[in-house]
């Protein structure tokens, strides 16, 4: 084939899911849009009826709404080592998954975003939490962890929406061309009149390497924080140095699994079999087995730490972990985290998708399980035997948290008819 | 004047252009535009690094400072012990700074590249001047300009 019709092929495969949608899309929309629905309508019903319809007793203060936090601003990381690390290391399979991971990371960042919010009760007093000058005089205390989160997700929300919208540039050009109407006039004013001159494609390089470079060090500098959220209070459980690595593996972790989870379709319905193959599965498939020994090492750590340390309290923390009422999460937690992705061992088992899309689920699973686990547990069972508790969640809690799911499924598909699903013009200069 | 020549091929394009340098066209008379970045491009056509750099330095080093001058004056303009902690407690306030950091940095070097690349250009977007897939040099007549 001629390098011109090659070209041409690239942009009409890519951009063939613009097309009209199908019946199974539309069908999933709705399902999508109908959780978010009922989120909605629940969180408003919380509004007016205050924090106490989540079902929060003493001791448990911190529950499903702080671990969704946690599992979305995870989910994100991943997309971030794949398009800004993997970039540095110029590893080619990259293109297959960039633009899928960037977009997941930014609406699982929006999704992460609003549980503080619904987790404060009265959300409209969230911003206490930004520092600026008010007649109050006083300022917010920079020594509080929930302040640096505020400073290191915005950082991270901001820098990964711009990074995703840099790399979408040359593309909202080219797709302009096949586009028309309304969309048409959005892509030419996204593509802000990109005509690809030396000029701008030299300068855009440059920019592309400092945005990789800035966003690096945040895949391990966000989800730290989000464990300093736990490390930096005493509670038995929480309360240890290895919080850090711990938490940012098992983001990447998680948000490898849903990078598969959401490509694995993605390639079926687009039907993009030559630009995402198999073989960039299986090195997806080793950075999801690699991330799933550090988690396991991890737990192996955590447990180790609590028998030999000699800490009382500690120890009847983890004991209560494996043996209480929650056993029976903390032990599927260890299945699907530690057991299942060892399947991917067999390179028979890595270059299956069915197998991959199987193991991807449950370690989302896992992975929403291993934050409940640490955080209900932790508080449910502290210092003094007088003050444990339990804690179950209600229909309010239930029904926000499947709203989240269907919010970022929900963006997910709209991102999927309406911009480019691959990067156009890093395929074609691989080419 | 200009001169335009327009290449469905990646490698006659770079030829073409390696001809014209060869000739002794002055770097500055030629403008190329590609469908995506190509490196030799930038090998043949010897051309100043960019500059977003300089922004992207400038702008991480503010927002260090701005990370560090605005935890430290904002905690000493109410002192309040918190916790038993210092007042200027240097090292939470490193998360702060190096949150900015970044922040700073990648939001100057975005500023940086649209004001180099001088985007977005309004002609740019109104103009119909499309050339699909192909690889295009424009030569401008340098006696006329």
């Amino acid at each position: 084939m001629e390098n011109a019709e090659k070209y041409a092929k690239v942009d009409r495969d890519i951009l063939a899911a613009m097309k009209k949608p199908g019946r199974v899309y539309l069908a999933g929309l709705a399902f999508t849009a109908s959780l978010v629905a009922i989120g909605g309508i629940l969180w408003a019903y919380q509004v007016r009826n205050g924090l106490g319809v989540a079902g929060y007793t003493h001791p448990v203060k911190w529950a499903i709404y702080i671990t969704n936090f946690v599992f979305w601003v995870g989910i994100a990381h991943s997309g971030t080592l794949i398009s800004a690390v993997l970039y540095l290391f110029r590893a080619r399979y990259r293109t297959s998954f960039n633009r899928a991971a960037e977009a997941m990371t930014v609406f699982a960042l929006m999704v992460a975003g609003l549980f503080p919010l619904i987790h404060l009760g009265r959300s409209w007093v969230f911003y206490f939490l930004i520092p600026y000058p008010t007649q109050r005089q006083i300022w917010v205390n920079f020594r509080s962890p929930l302040i640096w989160d505020v400073f290191a997700v915005g950082t991270y929300f901001t820098v990964s929406l711009v990074f995703f919208y840099v790399g979408m540039i040359p593309d909202f050009a080219a797709a302009k061309r096949y586009a028309e109407g309304i969309r048409k006039k959005v892509f030419t004013i996204l593509s802000l009149g990109w005509k690809g001159t030396d000029k701008e494609w030299r300068h855009y390089g440059m920019l592309y390497l400092f945005l990789a470079a800035f966003a690096t060090p945040l895949v391990a500098s966000v989800h730290s924080v989000v464990s300093w959220d736990f490390a930096m209070s005493i509670v038995p459980g929480w309360h240890t140095t290895i919080f850090a690595p711990y938490f940012v593996a098992g983001a990447i972790f998680s948000g490898t699994a849903m990078v598969i989870t959401l490509v694995v379709p993605l390639r079926k319905a687009m039907n993009l079999h030559e630009y995402i193959t198999d073989d960039h599965f299986e090195s997806i498939a080793k950075i999801l087995l690699f991330t799933s020994l550090i988690v396991s090492y991890s737990y192996i750590i955590e447990f180790g730490m609590a028998s030999y340390g000699g800490n009382v309290f500690e120890m009847g923390s983890f004991r209560y972990r494996a043996l209480g009422e929650f056993r029976y999460l903390t032990w599927t937690m260890i299945f699907c985290n530690s057991l299942v992705p060892l399947t991917l061992f067999a390179k028979r088992l890595r270059r299956n998708t069915t197998c991959l899309l199987v193991v991807s689920i449950l370690v989302n699973v896992g992975m929403w399980l291993e934050r409940f686990v640490i955080i209900v547990t932790s508080l449910a069972h502290d210092y003094d035997p007088y003050v444990w508790g339990t804690y179950r969640p209600t229909f309010v809690e239930v029904g926000i948290s499947l709203g989240s799911f269907g919010l970022f499924f929900t963006l997910y598909l709209l991102f999927v008819k309406n911009l480019p699903v691959l990067s156009i013009s890093e395929i074609k200069e691989h080419i | 004047m200009v001169d335009r020549m327009i290449f469905e091929d990646r490698d006659r394009f770079l030829e073409e252009l390696r001809r014209l340098v060869r000739d002794g066209v002055p770097g500055e008379r030629i403008r190329v535009i590609t469908p995506f970045g190509v490196p030799e491009v930038g090998e043949i056509l010897p051309r100043k690094r960019s500059k977003v750099r300089f922004f992207a330095l400038v702008g991480a080093a503010s927002g260090t400072v701005t990370g560090f001058a605005f935890t430290i004056l904002t905690s000493l303009s109410w002192p309040l012990i918190v916790g038993g902690k210092p007042i200027v407690s240097i090292p939470p306030f490193i998360i702060i700074a190096f949150a900015l950091t970044i922040l700073f940095g990648a939001l100057s070097s975005f500023a940086g590249f649209l004001l180099f690349s001088r985007l977005p250009s309004l002609r740019g977007i109104l103009s119909e001047e499309e050339y699909g897939n192909a690889f295009v040099i424009l030569v401008e007549d340098g006696e006329r300009r």
